[in-house]
């Protein structure tokens, strides 16, 4: 499988199915690499064309989780007792363990929604930012439980998805209202809660999302409003950014501007650092977990 | 037969434990005090463990999550008491895991360790700078330099924050404007797997009778009164707790109880 095959698979998995996380698409496409090698004549071989793999697909969409998702994937599937003899058959062992990691990480959204609606309480106000489909997860999950709540979405540019999410909830029958971006500080005395997604859970507990949530974050804080995140646990990436520009370059900018643009310094990032002290709980599907917990929890899922 | 008596027995015992709780509630019933609540509940599941027909493990965690259930839907603002039965969940599938013998060893090995839970915790007060003062004069007391305020408090939630007594919020706010370090001594039976803004977290009010007696008259009718048991304290305002710091109360949650049995 050469790297267009590649980059076309993952590419039709996202487009089947818009709802999957892209983590899980990558994923899906790494797996699918695997079956397919025919060229890995050691363990360390398949290890490394695996890696070069996610490398490539990192090219086609350079969000953290893929990145995250993908070496997860690797760790989960190689990182166990593989003594066959014979390759194939330690092929085989990591197929199959690659489909239970797979099984596992699709039923995380529901997890997430099954802890975080109970925090939600009837006639709330709550305040999200741009898109995530997590976050609409677990709305849609307060609202099967007969709550009533209204909500605020960021409108978020460059891209407007806040005006996407919005159409997603009224399909819901869920009353929501788009703000502008700058309107966030005027709209939070109203509001009783904050819940946004994360594109990545850093180590220290922090978070990294669509430029505009450490906005959010530090009025939130200002107000005492509670800020929750909701994230899956393959979302959690091995980083410590101590500040806004310790992130990555090759995380804050789209795929097809790294590759097309010289100066990223004229450039405006998508995303942004959110740190641990204005995040009040994240919940994911390992449980409720207090910043402070995240680095537990990390080491736990990458040793 | 005496298989059935025995049952009828420990059916009796329950139903009188459930009771008391429901009459104990407000602190005038047969259990005072949250350190004698946990006590009678860890007897209480000794006998069930020792009584009760189970085969495995699994059955015996399906009986006592049952009862544990009836047991905290008698009196909700007592978490102690569900703090217990997740406790004993988590020593059952501990002794689980570390054994493959059969039912009267196990038996044996979880009597055993509920043994070791019954011991007391006792909290012990070092510093000899301490004062005791009313809450109306600790802000006077404050300024002119206390060197620590140690506080009890009914639960400590899962995210360090506190549901303490009425006032003991005002208490730490004074100790925070203060600087003064404020400690939080609990025992380990106070410790839920509870968030502050969950759905299900409760707070108890009782009769305003001492503040405004019936006899106040005109008034009575004119206004609503509310009279709060508890207060919530937020971990950012408590120093450390037992020589922990608030945000490491995850790891003692996680020593103690297994995320499943968070939900009873």
């Amino acid at each position: 499988m050469d790297k267009d095959e590649l980059v076309e698979y993952f590419r039709t998995q996202v487009r089947q199915d818009p709802e999957v996380p892209s983590a899980v698409a990558a994923i899906r496409t790494l797996l699918e690499f695997l079956k397919r090698d025919q060229t890995g004549e050691t363990i360390l071989g398949l290890r490394e064309n695996l890696t070069q793999t996610i490398r490539r697909l990192e090219e086609a969409d350079s969000s953290v989780a893929v990145s995250s998702g993908g070496e997860l994937f690797l760790r989960f599937i190689s990182l166990t007792s593989l003594e066959h003899p014979d390759l194939s058959q330690c092929k085989k062992v990591m197929v199959e363990r690659g489909e239970l990691f797979l099984k596992k990480i699709s039923l995380s959204r529901s997890k997430v929604a099954k802890l975080c609606h109970t925090f939600i309480k009837d006639g709330a106000k709550i305040l999200t930012h741009s898109s995530s489909r997590v976050v609409l997860k677990v709305l849609e999950s307060a609202a099967a439980d007969k709550k009533r709540f209204t909500v605020y979405v960021t409108e978020s540019q460059p891209d407007s998805a806040g005006r996407q999410m919005a159409d997603k909830l009224r399909k819901l029958n869920i009353p929501v209202t788009v703000v502008l971006d700058a309107a966030v500080g005027y709209i939070m005395e109203k509001v009783d809660l904050v819940i946004v997604g994360a594109e990545g859970v850093v180590e220290s507990g922090g978070i990294i999302n669509k430029i505009g949530t450490y906005q959010l974050a530090v009025c939130s804080k200002a107000h005492n409003k509670p800020f929750y995140v909701v994230a899956e646990s393959f979302k959690f990436v091995r980083l410590y950014p101590l500040n806004q520009q310790d992130v990555p370059e090759r995380f804050k900018y789209k795929a097809d501007t790294l590759k097309a643009v010289e100066d990223l310094a004229e450039e405006h990032p998508m995303i942004d650092y959110t740190p641990p002290s204005l995040i009040t709980l994240i919940f994911t599907d390992l449980g409720v977990l207090t910043p402070s917990a995240v680095s537990d929890e990390l080491i736990k899922l990458y040793l | 037969m005496p298989g059935a008596d025995k049952e009828t027995e420990l059916k009796g015992r329950i139903e009188d434990f459930l009771a008391d709780l429901k009459r104990g509630g407000s602190g005038t019933g047969a259990l005072r005090g949250s350190g004698e609540m946990a006590r009678e509940t860890t007897y209480l599941l000794r006998r069930i463990t020792a009584q009760a027909r189970w085969s495995s493990a699994g059955d015996l965690m399906e009986i006592i999550r049952h009862e544990g259930r009836r047991i905290t839907a008698a009196q909700p603002s007592e978490t102690t008491v569900g703090n217990m039965v997740r406790r004993v969940l988590k020593i059952i599938r501990e002794e689980y895991a570390s054994t493959a013998s059969g039912t009267s060893a196990k038996q044996n090995m979880v009597d055993h360790v509920i043994d070791g839970l019954v011991e007391d915790l006792s909290v012990q007060i070092k510093s000899n700078q301490i004062l005791f003062v009313t809450y109306t004069w600790l802000g006077h007391e404050m300024a002119t330099g206390l060197s620590k305020v140690i506080i009890g408090t009914q639960t400590v939630l899962a995210n360090g924050g506190l549901r303490a007594v009425n006032g003991t919020h005002s208490v730490a706010l004074a100790a925070r404007h203060h600087s003064t370090p404020l400690i939080v001594c609990a025992p380990m039976f106070k410790l839920s797997p509870q968030f502050p803004n969950e759905e299900d977290t409760f707070h108890k009010f009782v009769s305003p009778h001492e503040v405004l007696p019936f006899t106040a008259g005109e008034i009575l009718s004119k206004v609503n009164v509310h009279c709060p048991v508890f207060d919530y304290v937020p971990p950012e305002l408590i120093s450390n707790i037992g020589g922990n710091a608030p945000s490491y109360i995850y790891r003692l949650m996680s020593e103690l109880y297994h995320p499943e049995d968070h939900k009873l």
